[in-house]
């Protein structure tokens, strides 16, 4: 395809996990998986003309900059297995762990019943349309945060499905965060099926914190506020409650958010900790001490003047076991394999960061080499 | 050097592109109002195929504009198709970037045929 114009320079016996591809799964496509009376929701909103990522209750946006001419034109979308295999395939990526495209924002429903039936539609078209065709694609459960009972249904229903590998909790106009106590059944389900919950956000304008970012004129500073703050509020919130001391083999990820922010938080909670470790009382030991046993994907990775400087930061936060290569193909902030192999990195870190730490995380035996 | 005949000027109309293959390489060649301009297709971002992105101009905004927004560089400013990063058709240089460039090849002009040398 036109958007991939050169194979990557990837070293052949090197296996790359891509821990964020997104499906394009338009309501019409789910709706023959959804319960009524929302599959007649979906079958209405197959009838209206469509945008991307704009889809009125389905894909809730609010556009706020003036369009200019070829700009905001990056809506690549993938819409079937053979693309995706054959799009991973020319970026050299041997396995792409599949999320949605407009349920990114499934959060902002404030119908706890459709949103349940979103989520049970998609998981049920994942496995059905998509896992098991091609190999090395899997999907993340997708567990939507208005009821968590039915989110953690989903996660056993799913949980001994070979092609489900993670389960996907949206940040996107989230309320309650992450860290709230009725989010327990999800983290409950997914630890005892060892499936890593990971948190992924996307653009958004509403409400709910950080997402309330109507004052802030441009997207430059919008987008990094979407996915990053969001990612930070939620960590916050897990490490206060104390998600991971409470489940102790629940394997925490944040996808799309770079890494540079980690050796912050890290160092700022341990400060904070040293004052107000009473009012985080179920902790057993300082924040940085659980965060340096989440993971992070790369994507979007930080591009520092001195490329030596990202090699420094991962060793800030230890995480040469708990970095993932992660592309967001197919999405217009992407990163392609080769801007992390590039990076100086030692060669063992980089097997470990393009592929060896992700299919350890997800339970994926190695794949054949590529001829 | 290699001289690689491009054909008349004339099929390459203000606004106009063509992608070239040499050796393996491909080149966009651009006539940005009236020049003539050719840049290897590859960004120096993430190596994405600048020269398929669109043409078009960009805002800018500067102390003489009293720092109002203006339309700038209409129809130079090439978006590659990967990132959107701004290139100036006339230059190859990133808009206000860090010093990227698009690398550049010289075309000349002979009785109204093109040459590309490489």
């Amino acid at each position: 395809m036109a958007a991939i114009s050169e194979r990557s320079s990837t070293p052949p016996d090197l296996v790359v996990v891509d821990c964020d591809v997104h499906v394009n799964e338009p309501p019409q496509a789910l709706a023959p998986y959804c319960d009524l009376p929302w599959r007649i929701s979906l079958e209405q909103l197959g009838h209206v003309p469509q945008r991307y990522l704009d889809i009125p209750g389905y894909s809730v946006s609010l556009a706020l900059d003036p369009p200019l001419p070829a700009r905001g034109r990056h809506n690549r979308t993938v819409t079937t297995v053979r693309q995706m295999r054959d799009d991973l395939d020319g970026m050299s990526i041997d396995i792409g762990l599949l999320f949605p495209d407009n349920l990114l924002r499934i959060a902002v429903f404030p119908d706890a019943a459709y949103a349940a039936a979103l989520a049970r539609a998609y998981n049920a078209w994942l496995a059905e349309q998509w896992l098991g065709r091609e190999a090395g694609l899997y999907g993340a459960v997708l567990a939507a945060p208005q009821d968590p009972q039915d989110a953690a249904r989903e996660i056993r229903r799913y949980g001994g499905h070979d092609g489900f590998k993670a389960v996907f909790l949206p940040c996107a106009g989230l309320r309650p965060l992450w860290g709230h106590r009725s989010y327990d059944p999800i983290y409950a389900a997914a630890e005892d099926l060892g499936l890593p919950v990971m948190l992924h956000s996307v653009g958004l304008v509403h409400p709910h914190f950080p997402f309330n970012v109507e004052q802030f004129d441009s997207q430059l500073v919008r987008h990094p506020i979407q996915h990053e703050f969001a990612l930070m509020a939620n960590l916050m919130t897990m490490v206060a409650s104390g998600v991971p001391v409470r489940f102790p083999k629940l394997k925490i990820v944040f996808t799309e958010g770079g890494v540079a922010w980690v050796p912050y938080v890290s160092w700022r909670l341990d400060k904070e900790y040293a004052e107000t470790r009473h009012t985080a009382p179920l902790l057993e030991k300082p924040p940085s001490h659980y965060i340096r046993d989440f993971y992070f994907c790369t994507q979007p990775i930080e591009e520092p003047e001195r490329p030596q400087d990202l090699v420094t930061m991962i060793g800030l936060f230890d995480g040469a076991e708990r970095v993932l290569f992660a592309s967001d193909w197919p999405h217009h902030d992407f990163d392609h394999p080769r801007e992390v192999l590039n990076a100086p990195f030692p060669p063992d870190l980089k097997r470990q960061i393009m592929g060896a730490n992700a299919l350890k995380l997800l339970g994926i035996p190695a794949p054949a080499k590529r001829s | 050097m290699a001289r690689i005949p491009l054909g008349q000027a004339e099929e390459l109309p203000p606004g106009a592109r063509r992608l070239v293959v040499h050796g393996g390489i491909e080149i966009g060649i651009f006539n940005v109002n009236g020049e003539f301009r050719a840049y290897r297709n590859r960004c120096p971002h993430q190596l994405g195929p600048a020269c398929a992105g669109h043409v078009t101009g960009t805002l800018l905004a500067s102390r003489a504009s009293n720092w109002t927004p203006q339309w700038a560089l209409a129809d130079q400013v090439l978006l590659c198709p990967w990132h959107q990063m701004e290139f100036d058709l006339t230059t190859g240089h990133r808009i206000r970037g860090r010093g990227e460039r698009l690398h550049a090849y010289r075309i000349e002009q002979v009785d109204g045929d093109l040459y590309l040398e490489l």
